[in-house]
């Protein structure tokens, strides 16, 4: 006997590689959007700061525009400075 | 002596009645002033006047009276009765004109000697003499009496409607072959039509000039009639709701019956002549009283078949109109809502009804009702037992659902489209109730007395009235995510023009926030499409891949919760997966795919003793018959332990190559492939009985399983609250979550949800249970 899969349509859920779960800022989870967004993924995504924390985009640009002085990672309290890889 | 002889003989020739007879004897007027004179002298005029009475009395009492009842003592039979009556009349008025005559001449006297008696000058003779003479008749009356009475009458009103409908249809009558004459039941060529009805006119008149007619028959013309009303309204209008009949009947009324009662009142002749007052009125106050019996009768025969009604509702909307101009007349709202709850609770909520027939009902009720009553008090009386029933039913939700989003009987999906124009039409509305303040009505006394927070939830629309069943949204918009996400995954007979509509249909209803999952859940199945078809076109995936894949990519957050089946590839196959994922995250930075490999659909070719067959099987199925590729022979045991699968499952997956033909289970869990020689001699057919539904499967968790995850997010509260305050009863625990826990999550559970999610606990060791009360194992 002889098995050809002709084609297969699989599900998968997506995910962002990143070293923790969930925004520091809103504690939403990664996969799901921050709190002025509907739609995740594109649309919501993620960035990564020098310090390796990483956040919603949205939410870490508020983060800085509210901070007047010294632009902190608000998980560590580095300098922020974005990854850019 | 001989004078006062003569003198009496000559009184008593005068007023027989003075002898205890009313034979008629013929003297003129002369005659009678002599006696007077006589009399007079005598100065007897006193006694012969009260004597006269005393007689008339005595002979009603002991003659007249009697031998008409006599008549009735025999049992009536419809033939003879009629005749019995005539004849019982026509003597009893013999009688009475006899004494007419005996009357004038007492009339006469009286006026002649100037009787002094004061107290009767106010009355004249004819007056006492019919007060006498219908105590005395009345006085007697005979048990079966009524009844002669009815027959009598209902013959003649059977003659008489009978002519009527001839006189209406003459044309068609003489086409008609009758044998025997609907009036009087003889062979037609004696029918005896014409010659009762001049015995009924006859006896009529007498009654009447004895002014017995409404003593006698009144209370049981009243009853025939309102029985004829009775057997007319059901005869016509029985399960026919698609017509008014209304106006007919009141035609009926007006022509038939007052007719006919206008000749019994009116001398045979069906004319009141102008001065007649009196005959007027009878028939005017008859014409009322029987027009109310009439509505009434109509409004009960449509209540009662009301949930038939319900039934055919557009059709049987006249039917409907009718009854609102009926319960306009006559108040019968508490039967009709009586009446109603009963046909509906008999009909409906009882366990032989498909939830789906039931909502059907369901919404013909609310369309049917409202149409009779706009204001919805009625409505909500009556349906609240439908509600209640089909709150305890687990199926409602997703029978509701299905209704909203496939084409069914409950015309849902329809009400759905309709309500793209809702919004607008409610702006308008409170501009009307406003303008029109005047016509405004309080609501009626049965309404319910609870302030209701929404003035409009009672004039909501189906949809509203349907979902409000549970009264929450959350509800019905997790059941409809469930249902599209199977929809989305398993059936996949996706048309996403249709669910994008039907989904904005929804918003429109429950608002964007509840249903914004659904719509990242679109959105996930329509950009998988393109991410696939980027996939594809990525030279350095599509040059080394062994078969195409195309995936569904899900945003894992929007979706629920999948249930727990694994399934782990064939190292060849999960090769094939990693060479898509590497694509997908050269595509899209920083992300990466987790798959989910037992939901799918594999399309595969199986080459097989010279035949190839095709088929579309589930990732599982696929992954069972890739190792039976590679070795004939597998015990369950082994096989589960390399795709990861408990044997049941397994046993229950393998069954499916079975039912084809292509493996046997040769010894107890060890299966073997049926092999090239064998494969000829078994006949598919043979096994097909085993086949099963697999495709039906839901991807999703149950449920039940979703709820025990949303209580496991109370677990950490529990163990907090055990640990400090070291034993509580299940009634603290569950208040204290109420009060702390429950709510930002805005998850509601009941008390026995939560025990038995801790009885789960206890199974698993992580609680102890004692004495009533849970505390944490030390």
């Amino acid at each position: 006997m002889k098995v050809k899969i002709k084609s297969w349509m699989g599900v998968a859920t997506w995910r962002w590689i990143a070293n923790d779960e969930n925004c520091g800022i809103c504690r939403m989870s990664f996969e799901n959007c921050c709190p002025e967004c509907s739609l995740p993924g594109d649309d919501c995504p993620l960035v990564w700061g020098a310090c390796s924390h990483c956040f919603h985009m949205h939410c870490i640009v508020k983060w800085l525009n509210s901070q007047p002085n010294s632009q902190q990672c608000p998980m560590c309290r580095q300098n922020w400075k974005f990854n850019i890889q | 002596m001989t004078d006062i002889d003569a003198v009496w003989e000559r009184t008593c020739k005068v007023f027989p009645i003075l002898k205890k007879t009313l034979s008629e004897t013929s003297v003129g007027n002369e005659d009678i002033e002599h006696v007077i004179r006589e009399l007079s002298a005598l100065g007897l005029c006193e006694s012969v006047y009260e004597s006269a009475f005393i007689e008339f009395d005595f002979i009603l009492r002991q003659q007249i009276v009697p031998r008409f009842w006599k008549h009735f003592e025999s049992v009536p039979d419809p033939d003879t009765g009629f005749y019995n009556f005539q004849l019982a009349v026509h003597e009893l008025y013999s009688d009475f004109s006899r004494a007419q005559e005996v009357l004038r001449r007492l009339t006469l006297f009286r006026q002649v000697c100037r009787l002094k008696n004061q107290e009767k000058v106010a009355k004249s003779e004819e007056a006492t003499f019919d007060e006498l003479f219908r105590s005395v008749l009345l006085s007697q009356l005979a048990a079966n009496f009524n009844d002669i009475v009815y027959a009598f009458y209902k013959v003649s009103f059977r003659i008489f409607a009978n002519s009527y409908d001839n006189n209406d249809q003459d044309e068609f009558a003489e086409d008609m072959i009758e044998l025997n004459c609907n009036g009087c039941g003889k062979e037609t060529e004696r029918c005896r039509c014409q010659e009762l009805v001049c015995a009924f006119n006859t006896t009529n008149k007498h009654l009447y000039k004895m002014h017995l007619l409404d003593k006698l028959a009144g209370y049981t013309l009243t009853n025939l009639i309102q029985e004829r009303i009775t057997a007319h309204v059901e005869e016509t209008c029985k399960g026919v709701f698609d017509a008014s009949h209304i106006k007919n009947l009141q035609k009926w009324l007006d022509t038939i019956v007052i007719n006919w009662l206008t000749r019994i009142f009116n001398r045979g002749s069906s004319k009141i002549s102008e001065g007649d007052g009196y005959t007027h009125n009878v028939i005017e106050n008859f014409r009322i009283k029987l027009s109310y019996f009439l509505y009434e009768t109509y409004a009960k025969l449509i209540i009662d078949q009301f949930f038939n009604i319900i039934i055919d509702f557009p059709d049987s909307q006249l039917a409907i109109d009718d009854l609102k101009v009926c319960l306009e007349k006559i108040d019968l709202r508490k039967h009709l809502i009586k009446t109603l709850k009963q046909s509906l609770e008999a009909r409906l909520l009882h366990p032989g009804v498909n939830t789906m027939d039931i909502l059907t009902g369901y919404v013909a009720a609310i369309k049917a009702i409202r149409h009779l009553d706009p204001s919805g008090v009625l409505l909500e009386t009556t349906t609240e037992p439908i509600k209640e029933y089909l709150r305890k039913r687990s199926d409602t939700v997703r029978c509701v659902i299905t209704g909203l989003t496939e084409e069914g009987p409950t015309d849902l999906a329809e009400e759905l489209a309709k309500s793209e124009t809702l919004k607008e039409n409610v702006d308008v509305k409170g501009k009307d109730e406003m303008l029109n303040w005047e016509v405004w009505n309080p609501d009626p006394i049965d309404a319910s007395p609870v302030p209701r927070p929404k003035r409009t939830s009672r004039s909501a629309d189906i949809i509203s009235m349907v979902v409000d069943i549970y009264g929450s949204k959350e509800l019905f918009v997790n059941e409809y995510r469930n249902l599209l996400a199977d929809r989305l995954l398993v059936q996949l007979d996706f048309n996403p023009e249709k669910e994008i509509r039907n989904l904005e249909l929804l918003k429109l209803r429950f608002g964007d926030s509840l249903l914004h999952s659904c719509e990242v859940m679109l959105k996930d199945i329509s950009d998988s499409k393109r991410i696939n078809s980027h996939i594809q076109s990525d030279l350095n995936y599509s040059n080394g891949k062994a078969f195409p894949i195309s995936s569904l990519i899900l945003s894992s957050q929007f979706w629920p919760a999948f249930n727990k089946e694994t399934l782990e590839l064939p190292d060849e196959i999960q090769d094939e997966f990693k060479k898509y994922t590497t694509s997908y995250e050269a595509y899209k930075g920083n992300r990466t795919l987790v798959w989910r490999p037992v939901t799918g659909r594999v399309v595969l070719e199986i080459e097989l003793a010279g035949r190839t067959l095709e088929m579309t099987v589930n990732p599982t199925q696929a992954a069972i018959i890739h190792y039976f590729q590679e070795r004939n022979e597998w015990a369950l045991e082994e096989l589960s332990g390399l795709l990861k699968i408990p044997p049941s499952i397994l046993r229950k997956r393998i069954s499916f190559w079975q039912t084809q033909g292509l493996i046997k289970e040769r010894d107890t869990d060890i299966y073997t492939l049926i092999d090239e020689m064998e494969q000829s001699q078994v006949d598919p057919s043979q096994s097909q009985e085993i086949c099963e539904e697999d495709e039906s499967e839901s991807a999703m968790a149950s449920a039940s399983d979703q709820r025990e995850e949303e209580l496991q997010v109370f677990w950490s509260y529990i163990v907090g609250m055990l640990t400090n305050l070291d034993s509580m009863p299940i009634e603290r625990i569950h208040q204290m979550l109420k009060m702390f826990a429950s709510h930002g999550s805005g998850v509601e559970f009941t008390q026995e949800e939560l025990k038995n999610f801790l009885q789960r606990k206890v199974r698993e060791y992580k609680l102890i249970y004692n004495g009533g009360v849970y505390h944490l194992p030390k």
